[in-house]
């Protein structure tokens, strides 16, 4: 996998990147580069650090301390201007999937669209697009609730798809999946990188590592314990 | 971005509707109130004029004083108190004059005509108060009244309009903050939305234009309201006058347009202020 890796300056870095809530150290001394176009797996045991990692990424929280280097911002210095600019360049696949609850499906995809520019008709028509691609253009009128876990995560995952982001973060993007909507899921991030975008998934399912050959970061205890190609 | 704001807005507006009419009412109250106070002190400026003018005082000189003597001391006062105006009463008005100034010496008038009655001089002075010192004065025999009813109504006029100033500029205050609260409460109600749009790459501008256009629409209807009360209690204000064959009030397009002004800035203002402490928050560290 790894389409073009090292072609392409650096989407993501981070220098000596500490965090600590309360006194835990939950990332230690984390130095990680990753270039454009690279398709990378970051896993390890709970609280080894993954959804932290990610959450420094799209700026919900500052390191402790180090440089966080995201599309050419440096996202521990930003300013909150600058943040919803950098925001619209990545694409996050939430492990919660934060869906806006009043807002239907179709609207929750078309509403993100509207912020990057895109003109009413058309982030309808790619709304739905991306939709039917998941299999859930049929649900495009229900709201988040009347869905089930998976048709959430789908919805979370479309919204991240819809505006072609050159970065996607995605954190445990198959948690509520079946295999099939996996194996779908990892087959759309794989069309997405092998367009260009950078895709990092922080996830712990060994099925879905073992499913392509990609670099892989295996945390541990808030340091990078492995970092290679997986499988060998 | 327009559309979104109008759409978000009005969204916003229809979950909070009725809150949204009692805020309109809530502020419209002190604009209404400010309106009048307004229209009542313009009506008022007549006799808030009177607390300002110089007050005259009347002194009754010693009868026997020839004229010569008489204008010896008119001058001597003249330069004491350049800031005195003395004038001798004519000795056409002097009878009334007295009658006017000293009703209690009218046993001066009840004589055969042949009783001398005294000079009578008015002085007006910005403080009448200071006219007083001539009651010492051998050529005096009297001193007039200092205070002038005409200055208590001027003083107590100006009184109930800085007080109904005051209290419209407190209610209006209290209506900026009630705005303000209203915004941070639907904000605090809508803060998970507010948070995945940041996420999402919304800016700051497209995440406050809602609450704005929400909060403008309360405005809008707050300073109508405030226009239709203020023309409604001149109105009736202005009868009453009529009855008791007093001026008009009256309040003009331009007040009026002032006021419909505030109903709407105000309740923006408060919104603008509270949106931008809200935009201030920092990333968590």
């Amino acid at each position: 996998m790894s389409r073009g890796a090292g072609a392409h300056p650096p989407v993501i870095r981070l220098r000596h990147v500490d965090k600590e809530y309360d006194g835990r150290q939950v990332l230690r001394d984390l130095d990680l580069t990753v270039d454009g176009g690279e398709f990378v797996f970051v896993t390890g045991p709970s609280g080894a650090g993954k959804t932290t990692l990610l959450r420094l990424l799209y700026a919900a929280e500052k390191p402790s301390s180090g440089e966080v280097w995201v599309a050419g911002e440096r996202v521990d210095e930003i300013t909150r201007a600058r943040l919803s600019v950098l925001r619209r360049k990545v694409g996050v696949i939430f492990q919660d999937f934060k869906l806006l609850k009043r807002k239907t499906v179709l609207e929750n995809i078309t509403f993100v669209l509207r912020f990057h520019g895109v003109a009413p008709r058309e982030a309808h028509r790619r709304a739905y697009n991306v939709l039917k691609r998941l299999g859930l253009h049929h649900r495009q009128s229900a709201l988040p609730e009347a869905l089930s876990g998976g048709e959430q995560q789908r919805v979370a995952i479309a919204r991240a798809l819809a505006y072609q982001p050159r970065l996607i973060l995605a954190d445990e993007p198959t948690g509520n999946l079946d295999a099939d909507l996996a194996g779908e899921l990892l087959s759309l991030l794989c069309d997405i990188n092998y367009q260009g975008a950078t895709v990092l998934v922080a996830t712990h399912d060994h099925s879905l590592l073992e499913s392509i050959p990609a670099r892989t970061l295996i945390l541990h205890r808030g340091g990078v314990h492995f970092d290679g190609m997986w499988p060998p | 971005m327009i559309r979104h704001a109008l759409a978000e807005g009005w969204l916003l507006l229809r979950q909070r509707l009725v809150i949204s009419f009692g805020l309109a009412l809530a502020l419209a109250i002190p604009v209404c109130l400010a309106g009048v106070t307004f229209a009542v002190m313009q009506w008022l400026t007549p006799v808030v004029g009177l607390a300002d003018q110089a007050n005259t005082v009347a002194v009754l000189l010693h009868p026997h004083m020839d004229a010569e003597q008489r204008n010896d001391w008119l001058r001597s006062q003249s330069e004491s108190h350049p800031d005195w105006r003395l004038e001798t009463v004519s000795p056409e008005e002097l009878a009334d004059r007295l009658v006017h100034w000293f009703p209690y010496l009218t046993d001066l008038l009840d004589g055969d005509g042949a009783t001398m009655l005294p000079p009578l001089v008015e002085i007006t002075a910005a403080d009448p108060e200071s006219v007083s010192v001539l009651a010492k004065s051998p050529a005096v025999i009297a001193v007039g009244p200092r205070v002038s009813i005409r200055r208590v109504l001027g003083l107590a006029a100006r009184s109930l309009g800085l007080l109904l100033a005051a209290t419209s500029v407190v209610l209006l205050l209290s209506a900026a903050l009630l705005a303000g609260v209203w915004v941070h409460l639907e904000l605090y109600r809508h803060a998970d939305e507010i948070a995945i749009m940041r996420l999402v790459g919304a800016t700051e501008a497209t995440l406050q234009a809602p609450f704005l256009v929400a909060t403008a629409a309360p405005g809008l209807l707050a300073g109508a309201l405030s226009v239709l009360g203020t023309l409604t209690i001149t109105n009736g204000l202005s009868e009453i006058a009529g009855a008791l064959a007093l001026p008009e009030i009256t309040v003009g397009p331009l007040v009026l347009a002032a006021q419909f002004l505030v109903g709407l800035l105000l309740p923006l203002t408060a919104a603008m202020i509270t949106l931008a402490r809200h935009a201030m928050v920092e990333l968590e560290s």
